[in-house]
């Protein structure tokens, strides 16, 4: 199995984490993201048309997209089924739901970092007012997760659906945006860095 | 040294779970950045958000036992703020001039509460069992609490400082504490608090109630 990596990706550091996490085996090919453009090289299209990592392979067949990495290989790894909790089908509804939201944190938290951290040249008002009105759902909910019992996104476990929006979410603050305006995120992002096997990506700064 | 200067009084900084034993935050007092933190003795401290060494902000310090840890070069401070160590000189005895500016920092009603240093009063005496229930961050400041409880259709019972007070929700049954933290350019912090003995409904339909606000406090350039 061999994921394409760069280490400051928070969307490579999904499937790290997911690695990690199942103690999976597993090769690293750094792909040179910045400066260099790899992802953007004749040779890396033929892997991924859309000029984006992370890529999985396993198999010898490539995988494209961090959601969908984590979900193949939570369903295929994961002998205990509650990264991925295909026997309760009301609770994957709800992991699914919160994977398509950590795609857009991508767009907004993520986008207001590559601006800060990169110099993207982007409309980086508009990433973090998107990036706000994600976060005020996502302390919202954990909020009321809280207030019932529920330490995590979808229930009690903590799912793919954690760590699909984990990234971005920690590395707000690179971005420009306050991560104090939401406690009870802040809660979650401590409980996760808890976890075991968890390891600290750069530019994470959260230490218990 | 002196950190710089709060309006007098008491402020509601946040819910006591904001910052659970061992870990640091931050909060903002009207222009004032502040690191808040517990050490494994539970004590609620509150420090200038600006380490001595060289400025980094101290609520993103690791907390071991109960001394605070700067996360840029390692200095640490004791519970009373004084320097405790400095990694680059294992052997120094850390003058006593090396102190984090402290304010005074208290836990009550569920809240923690902060003030300046010199302060004269004791922080608020709440009757009763309360727990944390919500803080939502709203972008306009309410002007009085009493405008506050009016955005959340709730009726003032008593007034626990300018910022905080017991109040009476329409709908819920029991009453509940309410606050705002004015962080001027930041907006403002709302937390509310709720009787020990509140079900699990109550608490969340006060969580709910309090999320509203963002409605009624938006910014006056959101449309
Ligand atoms: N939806 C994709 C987005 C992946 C993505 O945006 N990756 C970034 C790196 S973190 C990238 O490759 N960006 C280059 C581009 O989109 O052109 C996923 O979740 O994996
Ligand atoms: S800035 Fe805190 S130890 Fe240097």
């Amino acid at each position: 199995m061999k994921l394409y990596d760069y280490v400051l990706s928070g969307n490579c550091y999904k499937i790290r984490l997911l690695l990690d996490f199942l103690e999976l085996s597993h090769e690293k090919r750094a792909v040179d993201f910045f400066p260099g453009r790899e992802h953007k090289s004749d040779e890396f299209l033929q892997i991924n048309p859309l000029g984006q990592i992370p890529v999985l392979e396993d198999d010898g067949a490539y995988i494209r997209d961090a959601q969908a990495i984590l979900v193949y290989l939570a369903s295929r790894y994961d002998p205990t089924a509650t990264w991925w909790p295909v026997n309760d089908p009301s609770e994957l509804g709800r992991v699914a739901q919160w994977l398509a939201f950590a795609d857009s944190i991508t767009s907004t938290a993520s986008a207001a970092r590559l601006h800060d951290v990169l110099g993207y040249d982007l409309d980086v008002a508009q990433a973090r007012a998107g990036a706000h009105r994600l976060f005020r759902i996502l302390d919202d909910h954990l909020a009321n997760q809280e207030l019932q019992g529920f330490n995590w996104i979808a229930g009690s476990n903590p799912t793919v659906a954690d760590i699909a929006c984990f990234p971005y979410v920690a590395l707000a603050g690179d971005g420009g945006i306050e991560l104090f305006y939401y406690p009870a995120i802040q809660r979650w992002i401590r409980r996760f860095v808890n976890l075991p096997r968890f390891k600290l990506m750069p530019g994470i700064n959260i230490f218990d | 040294m002196k950190p710089s200067e709060l309006e007098a009084g008491w402020f509601p900084a946040g819910l006591q779970n904001y910052v659970l034993p061992k870990t640091a935050g931050r909060v903002v007092i009207a222009d004032n950045d502040i690191a808040l933190w517990r050490g494994e003795d539970g004590q609620i401290r509150a420090w200038e958000n600006r380490c001595p060494h060289r400025g980094m902000r101290l609520s993103y310090g690791i907390v071991r036992g109960n001394t605070l840890t700067c996360l840029y070069h390692g200095w640490s401070y004791d519970g009373a703020g004084a320097c405790a160590g400095i990694p680059a000189h294992p052997e120094l005895t850390p003058p006593k001039t090396i102190r984090a500016k402290a304010y005074r920092a208290a836990d009550a009603g569920g809240f923690i509460w902060v003030a300046n240093p010199g302060e004269t009063t004791a922080p608020p005496s709440i009757d009763g069992d309360w727990v944390p229930n919500r803080s939502v961050h709203i972008d306009a400041t309410p002007v009085s609490l009493n405008e506050l409880a009016e955005g959340m259709g709730a009726g003032l019972v008593s007034k626990i400082t300018d910022h905080a007070g017991i109040v009476r929700v329409h709908g819920v049954e029991e009453e509940i504490l309410l606050a705002f933290l004015d962080m001027k350019k930041h907006g403002a912090m709302i937390h509310t608090s709720v009787p020990a003995s509140a079900s699990e409904d109550v608490a969340i339909a006060v969580s709910k109630l309090t999320s509203r606000l963002r409605q009624v406090f938006k910014a006056s350039s959101a449309a």
